[in-house]
């Protein structure tokens, strides 16, 4: 295979599971909640992808999955889109940095992206006047949802390598 | 070399997508709401809508499969609460049938039941709840109707899930109607921290304004000290405002806070409806007309709004 070749195939697999994240969270996720939250798989498809593809892909990605959770989520546009680049950027910057890249590193990296961009939003409900407080939502919102998406990340990473979706973790190193 | 080429490459994407989102977010909540961004979002939840309602019709099984494996791992709990409920709730009906003043109340009720909640000539639209907000920081549901349906923004929304018949228990608001499509329509929920309605204590001459709160209850704010609410009374839509009809059930006094520092009490308001459990509400598509009263029951420093402001 030529490296265009490769290089439209990884962009196909990556648009593929952008549609994919965002049927399954708008007609599935939505409705099954655990601990009153629900999972966010745009933000664990960002981890993922930063994990396993680098700051570079990663940042894009979430770039793109933060547009499309803006428009499921009906927030304003760019919002979304600039918390999720920064956190694929992060993580992707952190997967390629450093190595402790067992299939925990995918929980706990999915985790602390999540309490990330939970802090973020609130930094923005803060500047735009909104009612709720980020220390106020910790207990209700915050960690729940770091946890529902720490737990969800790591079947759904195991899935999408074995469908050859996404590398293996270690597969970054050769994107450094 | 190439690493420092490709970590500059990297560094020129990153901030170049950063100026980007931050001038979307920007031109977003600049534009007006018929804006091009706006518009955006909203064709794209249009042309979602329709894989939503045939969604939400398969998954109905699996999901009411879900809420019963959950609902088992509360169960216990909920029994023992319930049960206290239920004791409380008993005791409750025995004062209210023993003293005049709780015979009052009730008369009150009866009234109020007979006369009926809604304006004359009101007309509904029955919609189905296709979409929940993802989080709690909001609080939406999204329905099957649109505006090829008569929905507008500001329609007010109310549900029923109480007893069949004429009892007003279980029957209330649910929110108003905050964005539509052709086809759906936002509904943005009473408990959202954002939603303010104009609400009295039915029978009373207390006023003020409900408003979401994170613990799932609602604070009736801005009443006068020297009103007299006392717990277990219904709290109303007052009218105020022009969006929700006057009357309109929307909770239960479950608590009344008064703090030396603060001219107003703080009351705290069940909700009259268990808004997670709905699946199909009414959308009252003839409200009334802005009154413009709102404005002037507002204390100072309370400004009212359309999109999520008081009503």
């Amino acid at each position: 295979m030529t490296d265009g070749r490769r290089i439209a195939a990884g962009i196909a697999r990556l648009v593929g599971l952008l549609v994919l994240a965002v049927a399954l969270q708008a007609i599935l996720t939505s409705r099954f909640t655990l601990l009153g939250v629900t999972a966010d798989l745009f933000v664990i498809l960002t981890v993922l992808v930063g994990l396993t593809r680098g700051s570079l892909i990663g940042g894009v990605l979430g770039f793109v999955a933060g547009l499309l959770a803006d428009m499921v989520f009906l927030d304003p546009i760019g919002l979304h889109a600039l918390i999720y680049l920064v956190t694929g950027y992060a993580i992707g910057r952190y997967a390629e940095w450093l190595p402790p890249l067992s299939a925990w590193a995918v929980v706990a990296a999915a985790a602390a992206a999540t309490l990330g961009s939970q802090f973020a939003y609130a930094v923005f409900q803060l500047l735009t006047g909104g009612g709720a407080s980020f220390f106020g939502m910790l207990w209700v919102q915050v960690l729940p949802s770091a946890l529902v998406n720490g737990l969800v990340a790591a079947p759904l990473y195991l899935g999408l390598v074995r469908l050859r979706l996404i590398r293996r973790l270690d597969a970054v190193h050769a994107v450094r | 070399m190439s690493g420092q080429k490709g970590a500059g490459r990297r560094r020129l994407v990153f901030t170049v997508l950063v100026m980007a989102s931050l001038l979307l977010v920007t031109l977003f909540l600049r534009e007006s709401a018929g804006g091009f961004l706006h518009s955006m979002q909203t064709d794209g939840l249009g042309a979602m809508s329709p894989l939503q309602s045939l969604a939400t019709r398969a998954v109905e099984p699996f999901q009411d499969g879900w809420r019963y494996v959950t609902g088992l791992w509360s169960a216990y709990e909920e029994n023992e609460k319930l049960t206290a409920e239920v004791e409380e709730l008993r005791g409750r009906v025995i004062e209210l049938e023993e003293g005049a003043e709780q015979n009052r109340d009730l008369k009150e009720l009866l009234d109020f039941r007979e006369s009926g909640i809604f304006p004359e000539g009101s007309t509904f639209v029955v919609a189905r709840v296709i979409g929940r907000s993802p989080t709690q920081w909001e609080e939406w549901l999204q329905i099957d109707r649109g505006t090829a349906d008569g929905l507008a923004v500001n329609q007010p929304v109310v549900g029923a899930m109480g007893p069949v018949g004429n009892s007003p228990a279980g029957k209330g608001l649910v929110g108003k109607v905050v964005a539509v499509t052709a086809h759906s329509a936002q509904v943005q929920l009473i408990l959202d921290s954002q939603s303010s309605v104009a609400a009295k204590v039915q029978g009373g001459t207390a006023e003020g304004i409900l408003q979401g709160s994170l613990s799932r209850t609602l604070i009736m704010d801005y009443v006068e000290r020297d009103q007299l609410v006392e717990e277990g009374v219904v709290v109303v839509t007052s009218g105020m405002g022009g969006i929700y009809p006057r009357g309109i059930p929307v909770g239960v006094v479950t608590g009344i806070g008064e703090e030396d520092v603060n001219i107003y009490k703080q009351i705290e308001v069940q909700p009259q409806l268990n808004l997670y459990g709905l699946t199909e509400v009414m959308v009252i598509t003839n409200p009334p007309a802005e009154t413009g009263l709102g404005e002037g029951f507002l204390p100072t420093g309370i400004q009212s709004g359309s999109g999520s402001g008081r009503d």
